[in-house]
This record gives C-alpha cells, sequence and structure tokens, in this order.
C-alpha cells in the first residue's frame, strides 16, 4: 500500500522527463528501436539496415541503432507498435505508402499515419513497365494499342488491388480507354514467373528486382514510371514522353516517430537526417538501386500523407474499392 | 565447362575447412530447430542474417542452406515421439509416426526418417546438379491453372486420409479451407472473417493450426487418462531401436516415390514441402497392397512423407539459384541474403559467382551425409524421452508448443488462438474427427481458391481454361480418378456382400 504514491509520482516524473528536455539539449542516451514493419531482407528491412549501418559509419548518431522487425498486418502491427510507444524520443520507424493506403480500405487497419508524428521522407522508388522479350510489343503505346483493340484479353501480372500497379493501371486506363486484366499474385516470385512463364503480358517492377533479367534480354522495359529517365535505362521513354499524361504514383519510403514526441525530438532527427541524406554513402545507395531522391522536411512530410491520402482515396472510388476512412 | 567439373570445382570449394566448418554449423542449428516445434528454417535464417556479414558469402549461404535442409531432418523427431510436428512439412509424419511409436516403435520409425531423408535429400541436390537450368524452364510453364490441377489433386487426397467415415474427413477438410481464408482478399482489397481485429489481416499461421491442432489435442486428450508412468513403451537393447531390414525393404518405393514427388513439387515456386508431403502420402496409400494398414503405424507412412519433404529442398533451390525465383518462402529470404551480400540473383549467378553457387551445391552432398551422421546416433537417445513420466512431459510439451509459437511473431493472439485450436484438436479427438485432413484443407485452401480466380480471370471467365491445358488436363483427370477409383471398389464390395 505504501509504495503506490510513490509508483505514481515516479511514473508522473517520468512521464514528465521528455517534455522538460531544453530545446537543443536532445541527444539519445541508449541504443535507438529503428522499427520496421517487413520481415528481414525484403525492402523496409533492407532499408532500416543500411540507415542503420551507415549512420554508425558516418558517426551521425551518438548510440547504436537497432532494427526491430514487427511484421503482419499489413503494417499495422508496425504502427500499433508505435503508438503504444507515445512519447517514446528512442524509437522511430520507416515506412512505406501502405501505411497511408490501408487504413483507407480495411476497417481493421485503426492505425493511421495522423496517430504517428512525421520526422522525414528519404525516397521514392520508380518503376519500370517490363514485357516477356519475345513479345510482339516494343512500345508502351503498341501495348495500349493491342489492349483497346481486344478489351479484357490483355494481362497484368499485380501484386494486390488497391497496390500501385492497380493505381497505375486504373490512371492509365481511364485516361486512354484501353481495359485489361489485373491479376494479383501475392509474391514477387509469382508475379515474375507468370510474366516470363509467358502467362501474363506487362508488369510494373522495380528496377532493382527485375534488374537481373532485363540484363539477361528475358524481359524488355517499355515504359519508365518515373518523373524522368533513370540512369541505368537512357534510352527508353518515361510515361509522359510516351504521351500517357499520368502521376508516376511513386511509392515514398521514409521515417515516422511514435506519437507526443517533443519538437526538439522531431527537430534532432530532422537534422540527423537532413546530415545523413547529403553523405556520399546514402547517394551511392540511391544509385545502386536507382531509387529517386525524396526528401522533404517533417512539416512538408505531413502534407505529403494528407495529399497521397486523398489522392488514393479519388482513386480507389472510381475503381469501385469501398473507402472505410 | 561441363557440369561434373563445375561440380568437381564445387567440391574444392566446399571441403575446405572453414566451409566444412559452416556447413555443420547450418546442419546441427537446422536439426535443433527442426525438433523445436514453432520456429522454422524461414525465421532462423532471417534471425542469422545480419550475422552473416562478418563471413563470406559462399560459407554464410553453405551454413544457412544447412538449417534450410538440416531442419527437415529434425521435424520428424517430434512428429514420431510426440505427435508435435516439428515442421509445417513434417504434418504427414506424425500420422504413421506416432503410431509407430505406440506401439513401441519409435526408434524404428525415427531411423527411417533419418534414411529417408539422406536417401531423398540426396536425390534432390543429385537433381539439382544435373537439371536445375532445363527444370527452371519447366516450371515457369507453370501458371494458375496448373497450380489449380495441383492443389485439385492434393485436396483429392482427403479421401485417402480419411479413416472410418468420409463424412467426418470432409468436414474437417471444409473447417480447414474456411481457415484458409482468412485476411485480407487480394483481388478486392476486402478483408474476410477477420472479425474486425487487425490481428487477423494476414491470416492465421500455420504453426498456430498444426500445433494446436495436433501437439496441443494430443496433450489434452492424454491428460484424461490418469496414469503418470511412462507414456509409451519404449523396447530395450539397441537392435529393436533400428529399423530391420525388412522395414527397409517395405520402404523401397516410399523412398522413389517420395524422392521424385518431392523434387518435382520442389521446383515449382507456388507449391511446396507441405504439399508434397500429403501427396507423396496420398501416391504411397493408393499404390499399396495393403491400403488399410496406412494410419496404424507402418514405415512407409513415415518414409513418404519424411522422403518428399527433404527432396523439395533440392528442388526449392532450382528456381531460385537458376532463375532468381525463390523456391519456397525461405528460399525467398535466402534470395534476400544474397542481395545482402552483395549478389545478383538471377539468371546469372551460375555464370558471374560460379564458385558460390557449385560451393553451395557441393556443400549439399556433404550435409546431407553430416546430417544422417548426426542423425542416426541420435535416434536411441531421443527414443528414451519416452521413458519421461508423463507429468513432466505433458506440461514441456505445452511449454514448447507455446513458446514456439510466439517466437513465430511475438504475438499474445497467436497464443490465444493457439489455446483454441487445441481445444478444437481436443474435441476433434474426442469425436473421432481425423485432424489430418483439415491441416490439407488449410495449407491447400489459399492457393487453389486464388489459382482458380486467376485462372479465370485469364481466361476471361471461361472454365475450360482448366482442361484445354494439357498439364492442368492431365492432373484434373488423375484428380477425377482418385474420386472416382474407391467409388467402384465400394460398390464391388457391396454387390459382392450382396450376391454372397
Amino acid at each position: 500500500m505504501r509504495t503506490r504514491p510513490a509508483l505514481v509520482t515516479a511514473a508522473f516524473v517520468l512521464a514528465a522527463i521528455p517534455l522538460s528536455v531544453p530545446a537543443q539539449g536532445f541527444v539519445p542516451t541508449k541504443p535507438v528501436e529503428f522499427i520496421t514493419h517487413t520481415g528481414v531482407g525484403a525492402g523496409g528491412d533492407v532499408l532500416a539496415r543500411f540507415i542503420a549501418s551507415a549512420m554508425e559509419k558516418e558517426k551521425l548518431l551518438p548510440v547504436r541503432m537497432h532494427v526491430a522487425n514487427k511484421t503482419g498486418g499489413g503494417g499495422q502491427t508496425a504502427m500499433a507498435y508505435l503508438v503504444e510507444k507515445r512519447g517514446d524520443t528512442h524509437t522511430i520507424s520507416v515506412y512505406t505508402g501502405i501505411w497511408i493506403s490501408n487504413p483507407l480500405m480495411l476497417p481493421e487497419a485503426k492505425t493511421t499515419m495522423k496517430d504517428l508524428t512525421s520526422v522525414i521522407r528519404l525516397l521514392g522508388e520508380p518503376g519500370l513497365i517490363v514485357v516477356k522479350s519475345d513479345s510482339p510489343i516494343k512500345t508502351f503505346g503498341d501495348f495500349i494499342e493491342a489492349a483497346k483493340r481486344k478489351p479484357g484479353e490483355l494481362k497484368q501480372s499485380g501484386s494486390l488491388v488497391g497496390g500501385r500497379d492497380w493505381v497505375l493501371r486504373q490512371l492509365i486506363g481511364k485516361q486512354t480507354g484501353a481495359n485489361w486484366a489485373f491479376i494479383p499474385f501475392p509474391t514477387m516470385a509469382d508475379r515474375l514467373g507468370a510474366l516470363l512463364g509467358g502467362h501474363t503480358t506487362i508488369q510494373l517492377v522495380d528496377p532493382q528486382e527485375a534488374g537481373e533479367h532485363i540484363r539477361s534480354g528475358a524481359l524488355r522495359v517499355v515504359v519508365q514510371v518515373a518523373d524522368k529517365r533513370l540512369g541505368p535505362y537512357p534510352n527508353v521513354p518515361t510515361l509522359k514522353e510516351a504521351g500517357f499524361d499520368v502521376p508516376s504514383m511513386t511509392l515514398y519510403r521514409g521515417v515516422v516517430a511514435p506519437p507526443g514526441i517533443p519538437r526538439e525530438v522531431v527537430a534532432y532527427w530532422e537534422n540527423v537526417f537532413a546530415k545523413f541524406v547529403q553523405t556520399p554513402t546514402w547517394k551511392k545507395y540511391l544509385e545502386d538501386n536507382v531509387l529517386e531522391d525524396g526528401f522533404q522536411r517533417s512539416a512538408d512530410q505531413s502534407k505529403f500523407f494528407d495529399e497521397y491520402a486523398d489522392t488514393m482515396r479519388a482513386i480507389f472510388r472510381d475503381g469501385g474499392i469501398k473507402v472505410v476512412r | 565447362m561441363d557440369i561434373f567439373g563445375s561440380l568437381l570445382q564445387g567440391f574444392a570449394v566446399a571441403i575446405t575447412p572453414i566451409n566444412l566448418f559452416w556447413c555443420f554449423v547450418g546442419c546441427f542449428l537446422g536439426t535443433v530447430i527442426g525438433i523445436l516445434p514453432g520456429i522454422g528454417p524461414a525465421a532462423t535464417i532471417a534471425l542469422l542474417l545480419p550475422l552473416t556479414f562478418q563471413i563470406e558469402p559462399t560459407g554464410a549461404v553453405i551454413m544457412l542452406a544447412g538449417i534450410y535442409y538440416g531442419a527437415k531432418y529434425g521435424g520428424s523427431t517430434t512428429s514420431i515421439l510426440l505427435n508435435v510436428p516439428g515442421e509445417s512439412s513434417s504434418v504427414v509424419t506424425c500420422i504413421d509416426g506416432y503410431q509407430m511409436a505406440r506401439k513401441g516403435r519409435a526408434g524404428p520409425a525415427l531411423g527411417i526418417a533419418a534414411i529417408a531423408s539422406f536417401i531423398a535429400g540426396t536425390f534432390g541436390v543429385i537433381g539439382l546438379t544435373l537439371l536445375a537450368p532445363p527444370l527452371a524452364k519447366f516450371a515457369l510453364r507453370f501458371s494458375s491453372p496448373e497450380y489449380f490441377a495441383l492443389m485439385a489433386f492434393g485436396l483429392s487426397m482427403v479421401v485417402l486420409l480419411a479413416g472410418e467415415s468420409f463424412t467426418k474427413a470432409l468436414l474437417a477438410m471444409l473447417v480447414g479451407l474456411w481457415l484458409a481464408c482468412m485476411g485480407i482478399d487480394l483481388f478486392t482489397a476486402t478483408s474476410r472473417f477477420t472479425f474486425g481485429t487487425p490481428n487477423l489481416l494476414d491470416g492465421i499461421d500455420f504453426v498456430v493450426v498444426a500445433v494446436g491442432v495436433f501437439a496441443l489435442g494430443e496433450v489434452l486428450s492424454n491428460m484424461e487418462s490418469r496414469h503418470s508412468g511412462q507414456m509409451l513403451p519404449v523396447p530395450k537393447g539397441i537392435r529393436n531401436l533400428m529399423p530391420t531390414w525388412q522395414d527397409l525393404k517395405d520402404c523401397r518405393f516410399a523412398f522413389l516415390n517420395g524422392s521424385v514427388t518431392g523434387f518435382v513439387i520442389g521446383v515449382l515456386p507456388g507449391a511446396g514441402a507441405t504439399i508434397a508431403s500429403f501427396i507423396t502420402y496420398g501416391i504411397e496409400k493408393m499404390v499399396s497392397r495393403h491400403p488399410e494398414r496406412f494410419g496404424t503405424g507402418i514405415p512407409e507412412g513415415v518414409a513418404a512423407p519424411e522422403a518428399a519433404n527433404n527432396s523439395d529442398a533440392g528442388g526449392a533451390l532450382v528456381p531460385t539459384l537458376a532463375l532468381g525465383i525463390p523456391g519456397s518462402g525461405t528460399m525467398a529470404i535466402l534470395l534476400a541474403a544474397f542481395i545482402l551480400w552483395g549478389l545478383k540473383p538471377g539468371p546469372f549467378l551460375f555464370q558471374d559467382n560460379p564458385q558460390f553457387v557449385w560451393g553451395l551445391i557441393a556443400s549439399m552432398y556433404v550435409g546431407n551425409v553430416m546430417l544422417l551422421v548426426l542423425n542416426l546416433p541420435l535416434v536411441p537417445a531421443f527414443a528414451q524421452i519416452l521413458r519421461t513420466p508423463a507429468f513432466v512431459l505433458y506440461p514441456t510439451i505445452l511449454g514448447i508448443s507455446v513458446v514456439g509459437t510466439f517466437s513465430v511473431s511475438s504475438s499474445l493472439f497467436d497464443v490465444a488462438m493457439l489455446a483454441g485450436f487445441g481445444l478444437l484438436g481436443y474435441t476433434m479427438r474426442r469425436l473421432d474427427y481425423p485432424a489430418a485432413p483439415l491441416i490439407l484443407g488449410f495449407v491447400l485452401g489459399d492457393s487453389m481458391e486464388r489459382s482458380l480466380r486467376q485462372s479465370l480471370m485469364m481466361s476471361q471467365g471461361d472454365l475450360s481454361i482448366l482442361v484445354s491445358r494439357p498439364l492442368s488436363a492431365s492432373m484434373l483427370i488423375l484428380t477425377a480418378l482418385v474420386l472416382i477409383v474407391p467409388m467402384f471398389k465400394q460398390a464391388n464390395a457391396w454387390r459382392l456382400k450382396a450376391a454372397g
């Protein structure tokens, strides 16, 4: 009985500490937990591990970052974990586009980006639309023409309804009036396998996952889904250059923090990452993996979250997906 | 360069002391995690991945692959001794393996499992060595209609898994199919049967269902009997703990069947070792001269699925190495490791990194020998586990099951579901419902539904796509035969009865 008031006081004091940290004074004092919603070896995890080791190499942090995989629920497990960590100044997380789009269509996905603290946007993933090399389709225009001639007969290897590749299909379909089947496959292996086996016609790939198949001549790039031509593919037009005026719907990745952390902590992380994106290590990483620089500070990124969610809402409604938020 | 030259070079890499060491570490770790239910090779490889940056990629891949195929050796141990599937692919081994243990033949069952694993594991590597590039091309011809036909064939195995009542087996299978469709539906972006909780958005993990229904169900139903002594008989003397010559002769066909079926299904990226072991078991029962003895504890029933899930390992590496397309979930993590090590998986891997690829393949020959040498002497030791008094053993199984399930995704929700499935398994046992059809439905349901919907999208709703492609048509004919032949037999039996 006697211990309870003491505990309450202690808890109160502990809870109050983050708020009392002076403006420039925040510096992490223990290892930072760096969350990703993907399993080891998948996109978000690779990025998180790269950042953790590069931060150490560039000596930008006084402490180490250790990567923790909170997988499941299409990102929701990781998001819910961050909400639980409210006020924790030593936890940050990488996010990807599905953190914004999943809550729009899944009633179970209760945590949204509004529940988290925006820190920084880091990179954008461009895409390539590829066909099997023995396909008669040489340009993206050929594909659209063929799709118009035989509505519904051409097929796209896809990820899932609501995914980026599905969104692009909706946008391009709407602009051109062409219609083709979007066939979802759960893993990259299934998608690429169906395309390489000649069972589907086109696929939106990220340059890194299909690079070797393009290099070997098994796949041909017909158009780039990027705002400007990517380094390794100087001779392939972008969507806009090919005459399709649709947004690239680039998939962005960046960093968010738990809710309820003080301004100066956000500012600290912002500055660390602003220095980080200037390092040659980071620039080489972007180049090696054919990624776009997507740098945005906290406030801009918050605006981006809202805009992106609005865009997606409109596209989902248009495509017959029930929008729940 | 010809294959044998390359392989010899591979051996030169694989038998350097340091790589032999990594191979041993991998095989040993694999055996251990194979024995423990819950934590599987995929999770272990993922956990160890960050540590592998310190060592040279060839050594690292030799170790990680060792974990992958080593786990398949270990997986059978708890299936046989405790009816707890150590790995997803050893669920089928429980059926006859545990019955053998109940008859006091745990030792021979473990021995058969190790020998079947060795034979089929080596067969799988030989297949990988000789046939990787052409087989990888063959795998690409498999698409949704073919996968649907394969899954339908797999599902028809329920006829062979049914015990006394076919109706009960069908009901159990339907529950499995229902459980399989929980989670986000890729085709409509809606969630199904999640009951409003984000915990079910990804569906239910296989470990939760299999460990719950098999292990917990078994523990609960054994608690009913009051005796607290040794749970199962263990004969004395090393001779009684090893398979007899007759056992091995009985298993001749099972070794071959498991090796070939497991390898072929392993090559297909969309079908894995669990499906392979179910199908092999079904084939074994179909061609057997005494099908009625399956499920009562016969060595073929252990040899077939164990062979299949080991030969699958070699098969799964075929598309992984030759095309850069992972042949299974674990292979996907291995591929991610390749990228993290700075290699480029894809069609050029054989050409650009021959030392790496051939070193890995050669190490698998070595690893399979190591595993046999490691596992056979352990058989008598493991068989002694059954001497443990029930009041120690059952709580231990319970503890291992809970920890194993928790380790999959650190979720207490999963542990609660494990308890639920334990009760389900117990109830099914009490009411005489077989558990294997439930697992079969659960394993196949998702990919079967998906491949059917994909096929119909490809053909714009025309069902003939399923029968107009030769591969899929022939598998569907086989499926029909599996379903129809027993009916004729039954009709014949009735006629004879009426006549006599």
